[in-house]
């Protein structure tokens, strides 16, 4: 799953970045509301972390611009402005949810679990398809109750694909979710992924669509 | 026995002092005109019964013996005489027995335990005496007296009571501002309703309103202030929160030594914020600049000394370019902290190998601070607002060590020192100059 970060306080953005990433996110982390903008409009992401205290474009209006373009990815709003009139403004503009700094890691973690759940159609906790169980709290997997053990890049890969079954995301968009922008990807990353799963759950689970890309079934 | 009756006193209601006074004023002056009327009431009336005694005697003078003589009754004379061979000619009836002595003209004589005013006339061989007792007198001169008393004595309590009636309807409002003082919350600091009350007591409660204006206004800054820190917080130990938690799932030796050390950064500015508002509100608490000659030049050389381990860390050139032999009026350890941040912003805003100078200039009766960096400035619309307590600069956001109270403090403590600071463009290094301009 790719997440953009938007914050501008150094120490927490850096922070952060490194805690998402390591929670098997792919994160883009930017400074400001312009860079915010741009980055919106060119990549897709499953899920926007908002300050709303940003230099030259406030988060506020970086969340009306978004959902004026009719982005409908879950918007997690993370500020100090405790207000009620700010919490109801930063709902009411189209946010999901809302915590306050400072917030506790595990809670920031399963709000961010909860909307990209909810974004997936699914209100289960755990991703569920075929025997294959994921649970991204606790980042357990299970082939017919019995776990495995997934690296954090094949996470990533199988994750976007069990949480919707029948859609098929191309090689591209399953890189996005892999990779921010500082990485390095090289051109078959998502095969090898893709091939380590198939060794781990079988490999009838993810299937390949020519010319397209790669699903989890339905049926 | 005074000291305790002046300390009753001051316990006692304006109103009762004002009613006690007047009683004892009134009591006073009735006193003395009762007894001054009783005064000249005896006076007069020694004259004129001393007349009729006179006239009296004369009347009866070579009168018959033994004829009762007619005489107003009010006047209670008592007359006896004698022939020059001791025969008594009048005997009073049933009156004291005055002591038959002869000394002639008026004579105050006492006899059986009473004072008696006697008149004594020789008159062809006979003695006669008129006498009539002092008391009769004194009788009728207090009756006069008493006369003149009574009426005041009668008006006396209904003066009380007016006067009682007057103060207490005067004094009405300063009852009704008591209980609106009484009645209002801790933190009601609106202005006491001044209407109605009486000239002497308006001033101190017009007085009193301002005190309260005052004091309200430093309330709303320290409230706005509290809950502006209170905000500006939550950034530091946000990020204290993250990096304690990144320190606990911290896998490998790298991982910790690097939470470790961002840890230790994220205290480090939190402390930081922390002093920086402790100075802040101790500039803002509004107490007076103490006084003194401070010169500036050996302060200057002082914080540059301290700050040259850091400027020289980043390769800056910092330096005193001019300095005249500048005194200005204020306190010290004041204008250090004003310095050391100036200082430790030119530092921090201006890249390695960038040059910060210092000047001091005497112009005339004026004192001018100067500092000047080659950093990247702050745009002219910016530079109004950079001296609010927590804004931060479009450069400086992107330095995650500010408090966003540096320049806050430095406009107190220049504001304190009745010296103006002026942010600018510097010509010389194109970065930041920054100028006080301290008054002679």
């Amino acid at each position: 799953m790719r997440l953009l970060l938007v914050e501008d306080d150094q120490m927490i953005g850096e922070q952060l970045l490194d805690l998402l990433r390591a929670e098997g996110y792919a994160v883009d982390w930017v400074r400001d509301g312009e860079l915010a903008e741009t980055a919106l409009q060119s990549q897709n992401y499953d899920l926007l972390l908002l300050d709303l205290g940003l230099p030259r474009l406030d988060g506020m209006s970086v969340l009306r611009r978004l959902r004026a373009r009719k982005q409908r990815l879950p918007v997690l709003i993370a500020t100090a402005r405790d207000a009620l009139e700010q919490r109801v403004a930063g709902l009411d503009a189209g946010a999901d949810d809302y915590v306050l700094k400072p917030f506790e890691l595990d809670e920031l973690l399963a709000r961010i679990r909860a909307l990209l759940r909810r974004a997936s159609g699914s209100a289960e906790p755990v991703y569920e398809h075929k025997g294959v169980s994921l649970n991204p709290a606790t980042h357990e997997a299970m082939v017919e109750g019995r776990p495995v053990l997934l690296t954090g890049r094949e996470w990533a890969v199988l994750e976007p694909l069990l949480a919707r079954p029948g859609l098929v995301l191309s090689r591209q968009q399953l890189e996005e979710k892999l990779y921010s922008w500082k990485d390095e990807v090289s051109s078959n990353a998502v095969e090898v992924y893709i091939h380590g799963l198939r060794k781990k759950l079988g490999a009838g689970l993810i299937q390949n669509v020519r010319g397209l890309g790669y699903m989890v079934p339905k049926q | 026995m005074t000291g305790l009756f002046r300390g009753l006193l001051q316990r006692l209601s304006l109103r009762h002092r004002l009613m006690l006074f007047l009683l004892g004023a009134v009591s006073l002056a009735t006193m003395l005109q009762g007894f001054s009327a009783y005064r000249t009431a005896l006076q007069e009336a020694d004259e004129i019964f001393d007349y009729q005694m006179q006239q009296m005697a004369l009347s009866m003078s070579g009168g018959q013996p033994g004829r009762p003589l007619s005489m107003p009754e009010e006047l209670e004379l008592i007359i006896q005489g004698w022939t020059a061979e001791g025969l008594q000619l009048f005997q009073p009836p049933g009156r004291a027995h005055l002591p038959q002595r002869a000394v002639l003209g008026f004579t105050n004589v006492v006899a059986d335990g009473k004072a008696y005013r006697v008149l004594s006339v020789q008159s062809g061989g006979q003695v006669l005496q008129v006498a009539q007792e002092l008391a009769v007198r004194q009788r009728l001169a207090s009756r006069l007296a008493w006369r003149t008393v009574t009426p005041i004595a009668i008006v006396l309590p209904a003066l009380m009571l007016v006067v009682g009636w007057v103060v207490s309807r005067s004094l009405a409002p300063v009852e009704r501002v008591r209980r609106q003082l009484a009645a209002r919350a801790a933190e009601d600091l609106s202005p006491v309703n001044a209407a109605g009350l009486p000239a002497e007591i308006q001033p101190m409660v017009q007085e009193l309103n301002s005190l309260l204006g005052r004091v309200r206004q430093a309330f709303e800054t320290q409230q706005h202030f509290v809950a502006d820190a209170a905000h500006e917080l939550r950034s530091p130990l946000t990020a204290l929160k993250l990096q304690v938690q990144a320190l606990q799932r911290a896998g490998d030796e790298a991982g910790r030594s690097l939470a470790q050390g961002r840890l230790a950064a994220g205290i480090e500015r939190a402390s930081h914020l922390v002093e920086q508002l402790l100075l802040l509100a101790r500039q803002q608490a509004g107490a007076p600049t103490p006084r003194q000659a401070v010169a500036l030049e050996p302060l200057c050389r002082q914080l540059i000394g301290d700050a040259l381990p850091q400027a020289q860390a980043k390769e800056l050139d910092l330096g005193l370019l001019r300095a005249d032999p500048v005194t200005v009026q204020g306190e010290a350890a004041a204008l250090a902290v004003l310095l050391r941040n100036l200082l430790d912003n030119a530092i921090k805003y201006t890249p390695a190998g960038g040059r910060i100078d210092l000047m001091l200039l005497q112009e005339g009766a004026q004192a001018r601070l100067r500092i000047e960096d080659s950093g990247p400035g702050i745009a002219e619309g910016e530079r109004e607002r950079v001296l609010d307590r927590f804004y931060r600069g479009s450069e400086a956001q992107a330095q995650a060590s500010g408090s966003g109270l540096g320049l806050a403090i430095v406009k107190s403590i220049a504001e304190r020192h009745g010296a103006q600071l002026r942010l600018g463009r510097s010509e010389a290094l194109g970065g930041l100059r920054v100028d006080l301009v301290f008054p002679a």
